[in-house]
């Protein structure tokens, strides 16, 4: 093979959704022994591409080769024969079965005498896919189901790097990981690379992305923008390259401080998972919440919402006494709440954008809170989503069809739709592109200015930091400090959050 | 091309079996007189499948319809028999449907037990009330009152046709009217809305602030009054009630259901789809019968119709 010939090629891609282009005329060439980083905001047709060639997707046009051959991947065994591994968010795993038996999945299993699997020998092999990721922490005939998220995409990567394929293509392989977690995996990906084998990854981290990847390909509205050596390219210029504009600022600026009165308050908020906790928000005021995963603030958030059974304390807003039951009471009293999980929790994925925003909201977006009035709903979905540049066909459009970021003002949409005194975000960037990371925060900025308060726990530090007025650390399902926002320092957040002393305690 | 058998496969498939038996029986089967018997013999399938597609719309299933159906036409055939008057052993028999829906909400979104397990069980249960209250004997005769059974044979006259008489049956006007109740709270009010939304995703609509307990425990009520009052209507049919007379209609409404949800864009459930899924279990059981096929042959030809139709409408989703 001589080295000029790409491992991977794929020129003039064309795809069409329903008449809506996702890809018009893409190309990518991965060389052989690179990683190769794709990127691009929602929507800009990493997905779709993604999906050709995994043979998910039938592509209106494309020019593939392998290797210098001409191919074509019309299925997922096609793609699996010319060496092409996927490693994907959304990848199917059965959580009842064991480590093991996802591992090799659809593989043959080692058997006794012909017939009998062999479950000692599975799980040994198992045990040294594991280990090639440095892994010795997961037991091979545990359950799935009973791994943290992050440790379940490792089961995942390990089980795709099971056998030596040409390309591996990873789509936010790291959104769940821990560091130590995801410098694990940049060291075997890196020991791919010298095998001589390639890696095609796609990230929203840029800083990943620079200190990882060789080469990167630029796609912007279904066009192949830019595609070159990562080496000789800064941070903001790749941002530019991906947005189309030029880059001043991560986070709006706040148009206006908090102000003097308290919106919400809470004292001696305690569930089964919280111990108590006291906390008050101003008028205008963004409270970040930060700490180790599983520190309580889900149940802090699930308490404010009117999810979780109350044990012990009492909650104000506006002044008046607040003792949600149930989510619907929490919509009804001005609280409104963006869930971690867009599509598990947030959307209705196979009904249209106007209904998922007005969900929420019924009760006023109807006649005598019982009749529809679908065209009324449609014109409000529309003047929203125009408001935070939601990028859709129209408001009767099916969330499914939407990027992630689009999906995720969808959620937003919902929430703000009822001008809420109190907002609860949970991770509202997780998975969103940089442009539309801006509008989101923008959505959060121009309601605090009218008078709001939100409460985000986030573990994206410098979005907290950008974001927030104060931060509150919590930890074993306890406030244990709360400091102010400006001037912090990512590390001295981080110290925070592990208990260590950093002798700037508020 | 793919997308248009997925989405009108069904349509077409229904309108070639009316071109079909319109050929093979071209004397009988294109009448308003038969289309009228057809709306007639599918009212009763027609009442129950619509309330299960209040629960399909969900994502539930209710396995006890047939045995609601069966025991509130029992109840209502006991207080007639006891000389109570018709009005009040409707009543009564209705009100039985709903508290056995209730039931079934209460065992599905209170208790938390799957669907097809506990209406599987409540099956069982109001089937066996069923034989209890009526020792297993079929009432019929001089207990039932005249009024009852003229009821089912009365309608509204349409005139001449061919100059025969032929009139809009009672049983065909319920039929409409509880379609149409259906249709009205599916897709035209909020509660209908908050089903859909149920449906595509229960945890997202709880966080939205979707009673979704109540709305659950609501909607099962709802298919459990269909049923009685399907059974009511067969009951007044045959002008007799027997404990096992409405067996036959889950299964029967389940398939129409799921034959509807071939026509729909994300296979969710429609009323007016249900109609048609109705409709061509009851052409084809009209057709059939005419061509005189064998009851058996007929089961077969059916069954194979269904998954035909599910085949069909998968053929693009399969490939995700």
């Amino acid at each position: 093979m001589a080295p000029s010939v790409p491992l991977l090629s794929a020129t003039s891609v064309t795809k069409a959704y329903a008449g809506v282009p996702a890809l018009s005329g893409a190309s990518l060439v991965v060389a052989p022994g690179e990683i190769h980083a794709l990127m691009g905001e929602n929507g800009a047709g990493k997905s779709t591409l993604i999906k050709i060639l995994a043979g998910v997707v039938a592509p209106d046009t494309a020019e593939i080769t392998v290797n210098g051959e001409r191919v074509s991947i019309d299925s997922t065994k096609a793609a699996y024969r010319l060496g092409l591994r996927f490693i994907h968010q959304e990848f199917n795993v059965v959580p009842t079965l064991s480590v093991a038996e996802n591992i090799f999945m659809g593989r043959r299993y080692p058997r006794r005498a012909g017939l009998l699997v062999d479950w000692k020998s599975l799980n040994r092999e198992a045990q040294r896919a594991l280990h090639r990721l440095g892994i010795d922490h997961i037991d091979p005939s545990q359950n799935l189901g009973e791994l943290s998220l992050g440790d379940q995409m490792l089961v995942r990567i390990s089980a795709a790097l099971l056998d030596d394929a040409k390309l591996y293509v990873m789509d936010e392989p790291t959104a769940a990981l821990t560091r130590d977690e995801s410098e694990r995996l940049f060291r075997v990906l890196r020991e791919i690379r010298a095998s001589g084998s390639s890696v095609l990854y796609v990230s929203h981290r840029l800083d990943e992305i620079m200190a990882l990847c060789d080469k990167a390909t630029v796609l912007r509205d279904g066009r192949s923008i830019d595609s070159g050596a990562l080496s000789n390219i800064t941070h903001d210029d790749l941002v530019s390259l991906m947005i189309g504009r030029k880059v001043e600022e991560a986070y709006p600026k706040a148009t206006a401080q908090p102000r003097e009165t308290t919106v919400f308050a809470a004292s001696g908020l305690a569930t089964a998972g919280l111990n108590p906790v006291s906390l008050s928000l101003r008028e205008g005021e963004v409270l970040g919440i930060a700490g180790l995963s599983g520190s309580g603030q889900a149940e802090l958030i699930r308490a404010i919402f009117g999810d979780a059974k109350l044990t012990a304390g009492t909650m104000t807003l506006s002044g008046a006494p607040y003792a949600p039951s149930s989510p619907a009471a929490a919509w009804q009293s001005g609280v409104a709440y963006v869930p971690r999980e867009r599509r598990a929790e947030g959307l209705v994925m196979r009904r249209p954008i106007f209904e998922n925003i007005t969900l929420a909201h019924l009760k006023r977006q109807s006649r005598a809170g019982t009749w529809l009035t679908p065209n009324r709903e449609k014109r409000f979905a529309a003047e929203l989503g125009a408001n935070m540049r939601l990028k859709a066909v129209g408001p009767a459009q099916d969330v499914l069809e939407l990027s992630g970021g689009n999906q995720q003002k969808v959620v937003f949409a919902k929430a703000v739709a009822g001008n809420p005194r109190l907002l609860l975000l949970e991770e509202p960037t997780r998975g969103v592109d940089v442009g539309a990371k801006f509008d989101i925060y923008s959505i959060v900025r121009e309601l605090t200015a009218k008078g709001a308060a939100v409460i985000l726990v986030s573990s994206d530090l410098p979005e907290l930091i950008g974001i927030s007025d104060r931060i509150a650390i919590m930890r074993q399902g306890e406030i244990t400090t709360t400091v102010d926002a400006a001037g912090l320092r990512e590390d001295d957040l981080i110290n925070l959050c592990y208990g260590r002393a950093t002798g700037m305690v508020a | 091309m793919q997308l248009f058998i997925r989405r009108y496969g069904t349509l077409i498939g229904f309108v070639a079996i009316l071109i079909f038996f319109s050929v093979m029986l071209p004397g009988t089967f294109p009448t308003a007189r038969n289309w009228l018997n057809i709306t007639q013999q599918t009212s009763m399938l027609m009442v129950v499948a619509a309330g299960m597609t209040i629960v399909m719309v969900m994502g539930d299933f209710d396995l006890s319809v047939g045995s609601a159906a069966s025991l509130a036409g029992i109840v209502a055939a006991l207080m007639m028999a006891a000389g109570q008057p018709i009005w009040a052993a409707v009543a009564v028999a209705l009100l039985v449907g709903l508290l056995g829906g209730a039931f079934n909400g209460a065992m599905v979104s209170l208790v938390g037990i799957l669907p097809f397990i506990a209406t599987l069980a409540t099956m069982t249960m109001f089937s066996g009330i069923a034989f209890v209250v009526s020792g297993g004997k079929t009432i019929s005769g001089r207990a039932i009152p005249e009024d009852f059974g003229n009821f089912a044979r009365g309608g509204i006259p349409l005139g001449e046709w061919g100059g025969v008489a032929i009139s809009l049956p009672n049983l065909s006007i319920i039929a409409i009217v509880v379609v149409l109740a259906v249709w009205v709270l599916l897709e035209q009010t909020t509660y209908g809305r908050r089903l859909y939304a149920i449906g595509g995703n229960m945890e997202a609509a709880h966080l939205s602030g979707i009673a979704v307990k109540r709305l659950r425990l609501i909607a099962f009520s709802l298919t459990g009054l269909a049923a009685a009052a399907g059974g009511l209507m067969y009951a007044s049919r045959v002008a007799s009630a027997n404990p096992v007379q409405g067996s036959g209609l889950m299964l029967n409404a389940i398939a129409a259901v799921f034959l509807g949800t071939t026509m729909s864009r994300h296979g969710e459930p429609r009323i007016l789809a249900t109609v048609v899924g109705v409709i061509v279990l009851g052409v084809l059981d009209n057709g059939l019968t005419q061509m005189s096929v064998d009851s058996y042959v007929r089961q077969v030809l059916v069954g194979a119709l269904i998954l035909l139709a599910v085949a069909a409408s998968s053929v693009t989703q399969g490939r995700r």
